[in-house]
């Protein structure tokens, strides 16, 4: 008894030196400097538009900047702005899923995973001015591939009722840079997929679909989810894309914000901040369907 | 964990909250007292100098050795020229910020460094001429009256001193003649021919130069420089005839035929023709039955880093040599009138800059100001709402 | 895993296509700087700009801290939270996405009226005011550096590879950098890319900080008014900022394939 007492003391030991109680302090000190980085550098600005936003020009404090966020125009930008980052995100990730699978799971020869890498690391941030220029040669009345089409196929794109000013010709520019950045999010998460279990699973006698459906990608869903979040507030955060390709005239949330804190003609900041932090609620609702979404699909992984 | 995020959350907006009602009271009208400029009085019989250096100011201002300007386009009236030419001749270095910048990212850079020495805070700003009031009211500006002060038409600039007109533009338009047959005026732009090819150099909401093409089509569509609505009407109709692209026109856009018919200043559009060099053809014609003329206005920041740096700049800018410089660039500067009739504009100057013997409008600044409204808040209503899903 | 390449070959060629075309697009009308004629005069007259090279090697200074700053900050917070405080692996997310909702704009004022006057007079030096705008630039990746190296860490056993490397005796240091970013290195690879793709192009943050001085004012000053160097412009980004990558990820070959030490689940 006493040998197998000492024993367990033994190893209680051993194991709370390897594991440090979960009650000690230190256990913060991990996480310290990202919080007072965050508090320096994210929340002071955050809090900055929160006061702004309760102040009219003069400087006095009014509600009158959050009342304005009902007005119709507003929400509709709200609205639109929702539904073009849902939509670029959700295309976006899919589209991204598959050329990351096809150069992990795929086996593509390495130099192709390599190039397709690096380029999706310039193209995920080629967005703007040149974005939109980049697609006005190519897809815009004089564009490249609008001619090309027009003069050899004999098909006239805009006859066709098709419009690179429009909502679906800035989604389809907005995917420029969404689906490179789905690439490099979720090429590690297919990294992590072990041959293993494809092979276990194979000697179990599933199908390829069977595994896919039941094993990897109930695993990679959390990081799916992730990344799809990921494009939606990069979608939505976009500015200078929309504003060079449609000159403000399809209602963007950011656009209406750039109109009242820059330019040269409205000049309301405290709506503009107003604007902004109706912007972090809706980023906090999405992130919340987001949570919820990955709990679920968590579950049962051995976290 | 949600009690804590809850208690966090409303620990931020009463944070927030007293911080927006403790905000500091707004800047009284008059702006920190600064000493009388060394300059002497406004001009007296000796013709304004041209860019005689006043030796205490430029000793003062190299002694500074920086000036901090901002949202000046290298190629908007020949600014390029001018800052470097201004760096020589005195050897003070110049940081540019914010090149794409608007008035009202001038006036927040202001804001944001007052109390900021650094060389993120401008020294001086050129804005809208609809602004004049703003910035005195919000107390930004300091006083300067330099020397060529008398020269300056009385209705562009501040009696006392805080901001003063520079230049001004004339709306114009400018066409890709390769493509596109040039229209002559604004009745044009509704011809069918020009299916998709029309577009504005801003959003209304947001840019001065895009705002002021629909005040002026308001002027000479059936309307006034109180009247601005049929300025909406008009580009309604256009956008309708399936004539306008909702893009933000720039040269490129123009020079590759995608926008090959564009409104702008009469300054931008004749330097992007000198630019492109016939590569392709761009010509610049003013709207027959009338246009409109914008002014700007400078101005030196109540906390500038730099003032003697500052006020070395006005006086280079409002010098005979300054003045021209900007002539080179296609704008009429301010003291135009009175250079002329003493004749130091050179003559191969003078004869680039394009004549135009129709009406122009100069609106005031509360009609500026008034029209800036009435466009921003209507013209997504009257024009807008054309997103085609 | 034997199966046909096909589909993976469709898709890679459907992507590469639609990164490829408008390229091809901006490509081509960079060439017609001379009138009628195909050449590269747009692109001589950049790569003879001295400003380019300067404002180039600017941002490429500045990229390379903020990337060091941000793996170092943020993938020991992303690998505490998992190990230790999963509670609050939600109120880190979200801080994380913030960056996407505050407009740059507001941040950089936001920024100068905090830290320009007292007590960090960070912009009076030219020292402070890189440093501003590297935390602007750590800030504004944040949420592509959390999240690559958030999805990295799913796919390893974070606990199984801590309690193995603990029980063999490892400190804290050596778990970090000798066990676990070597299983990170796509992760951090990947943000790596991004972040120096984000630095390399921002404009507004670099234009009310530095000025022209940075590469994003450049290119905008160029764009606005140069047609068809802005034009070549883009091209000439586009494939510097590919080689770098190419370079990065060429010094860091070999181990790139993956979870290769990964502890068996």
């Amino acid at each position: 008894m006493s040998k197998n007492n000492s024993f367990l003391t033994d190893q209680k030991r051993d194991a709370r030196k390897a594991r440090p109680s979960s009650n000690s302090w230190r256990k913060w000190i991990g996480v310290v400097p990202f919080f007072i980085f965050a508090l320096l550098f994210i929340l002071l600005p955050s809090v900055n538009i929160l006061a702004g936003a309760f102040r009219t020009n003069a400087g006095r404090f009014t509600l009158a900047n959050f009342a304005g966020l009902f007005e119709p125009s507003i929400l509709s930008a709200y609205w639109v702005t929702i539904k073009i980052s849902l939509t670029t995100a959700l295309v976006g990730g899919l589209l991204g899923f598959l050329m990351a699978y096809s150069v992990t799971v795929g086996k593509l020869p390495k130099a192709v995973r390599n190039m397709l890498m690096t380029f999706s690391g310039v193209a995920s941030n080629f967005a703007g001015v040149p974005l939109a220029f980049a697609f006005i040669a190519t897809l815009g009345r004089t564009g490249l591939i609008t001619l090309i089409l027009k003069n050899v196929l004999k098909l006239n794109l805009y006859a066709l009722g098709f419009n690179l000013y429009s909502f679906w010709g800035l989604s389809l520019t907005y995917l420029f840079f969404q689906f490179p950045l789905m690439v490099l999010i979720i090429t590690p998460a297919l990294d992590g997929l072990k041959k293993e279990w494809s092979e276990a699973a194979e000697n179990l006698g599933a199908t390829r679909s069977l595994y896919w459906r039941k094993v990897a990608l109930p695993i990679l869903t959390p990081s799916i989810l992730g990344a799809i979040i990921l494009l939606f507030g990069n979608s939505f955060g976009a500015y200078a894309t929309a504003y060079s390709l449609t000159g403000g005239f399809i209602n963007l949330i950011t656009i209406v914000v750039g109109s009242q804190i820059k330019g040269d003609i409205l000049y309301n900041p405290g709506l503009g901040y107003a604007l902004a932090v109706g912007m972090v609620i809706v980023m906090a609702v999405m992130m919340a369907i987001y949570y919820y979404l990955r709990r679920k699909s968590e579950r049962w992984l051995p976290r | 964990m949600k009690k804590t995020a809850l208690l966090l959350i409303s620990l931020l907006v009463v944070f927030a909250l007293a911080l927006s009602a403790c905000a500091p009271k707004p800047p009284v009208a008059e702006p920190p007292v600064v000493e009388e400029p060394a300059v002497e009085a406004p001009a007296v019989e000796e013709p304004a100098a041209a860019v005689d250096p006043m030796a205490e100011l430029v000793a003062a201002a190299q002694k500074e050795g920086n000036l901090t300007v901002i949202a000046l386009p290298r190629d908007w009236c020949n600014y390029g020229e001018a800052i470097d030419t201004f760096k020589a001749k005195y050897g003070i270095a110049v940081n540019e910020l914010n090149p794409d910048g608007g008035s009202a990212d001038e006036i927040e850079a202001i804001k944001a460094n007052k109390d900021n020495k650094g060389p993120q805070a401008p020294d001086v700003i050129d804005v809208g001429y609809g602004f004049g009031p703003q910035l005195i009211e919000e107390g930004i500006v300091q006083p300067y009256k330099v020397s060529t002060w008398d020269s300056i038409p009385a209705e562009s600039k501040d009696p006392d001193g805080y901001w003063y007109g520079d230049y001004y533009g004339i709306m114009a338009f400018e066409v890709n003649s390769d493509v596109v047959e040039v229209p002559q005026d604004w009745a044009d732009l509704l011809k069918p021919e020009l299916k998709g090819q029309f577009a504005l150099s801003g959003d209304p909401r947001a840019s001065a130069q895009a705002q002021m093409s629909v005040y002026a089509a308001a002027i000479y569509n059936g309307g006034g420089l109180d009247d601005v609505q049929p300025g909406l009407e008009f580009f309604k109709q256009v956008n309708d005839a399936g004539n306008f692209v909702p893009l933000i026109a720039k040269q490129a856009t123009v020079a590759k035929g995608e926008t090959p018919v564009i409104l702008r200043w009469d300054y931008n559009a004749l330097a992007d023709k000198d630019f492109l060099a016939g590569n392709p053809n761009i010509e610049v014609v003013y709207p027959a039955s009338g246009t409109i003329a914008g002014i700007y206005i400078q101005a030196i920041s109540a906390y500038a880093p730099h003032p003697n740096a500052a006020k070395l700049w006005m006086e280079f800018l409002y010098s005979d040599e300054g003045q021209n410089i900007w002539l080179k660039g296609y704008c009429h500067p301010i003291r135009y009138a009175d250079m002329q009739a003493r004749g130091v504009i050179p003559a191969e100057l003078s004869a680039k800059l394009p004549v135009f013997n129709g009406p122009v409008a100069f609106p005031s600044i509360d009609q500026i100001n008034n029209a800036k409204m009435i466009i921003a808040d209507n013209w997504m209503s009257v024009v807008g709402a054309d997103v085609k899903e | 895993m034997k199966r046909g390449s096909f589909w993976s070959w469709l898709w890679v060629i459907i992507g590469t296509l639609y990164f490829l075309l408008p390229l091809i697009s901006t490509f081509d009308f960079s060439l017609r700087a001379k009138k009628g004629e195909l050449s590269f005069l747009a692109y001589t007259r950049v790569f003879t700009d001295p400003n380019f090279w300067a404002t180039m090697r600017f941002s490429l200074l500045i990229a390379l801290f903020t990337i060091f700053l941000s793996i170092v900050l943020i993938a020991p917070t992303a690998y505490w939270i998992r190990l230790r405080l999963p509670k609050l692996r939600g109120i880190v997310e979200f801080i994380s996405m913030l960056p996407y909702v505050i407009p740059a704009i507001v941040w950089v004022f936001g920024a100068i009226r905090t830290f320009s006057g007292t007590p960090f007079f960070l912009t009076n030096t030219l020292f402070g005011t890189y440093v501003l705008l590297t935390t602007g630039y750590v800030v504004l990746s944040l949420p592509f550096v959390y999240r690559s190296i958030d999805v990295g860490l799913a796919a390893i056993d974070v606990k199984s590879l801590t309690e193995a490397a603990q029980s063999l005796g490892a400190g804290w240091g050596t778990i970090l950098f000798k066990v676990i970013f070597p299983n990170l290195k796509v992760a951090i690879l990947s943000s790596s890319f991004l972040t120096l793709a984000i630095v390399i192009g921002e404009y507004t943050i670099a234009s009310f900080l530095v000025g022209i001085k940075a590469y994003g004012p450049y290119m905008s000053m160029i764009g606005q008014n140069k047609t068809y160097e802005s034009s070549s412009l883009a091209i000439i980004s586009f494939l510097l900022t590919w080689a770098f990558m190419g370079v990065i990820q060429l010094l860091t070959r070999g181990k790139t394939s993956g979870s290769s030490m990964a502890g068996a689940r």
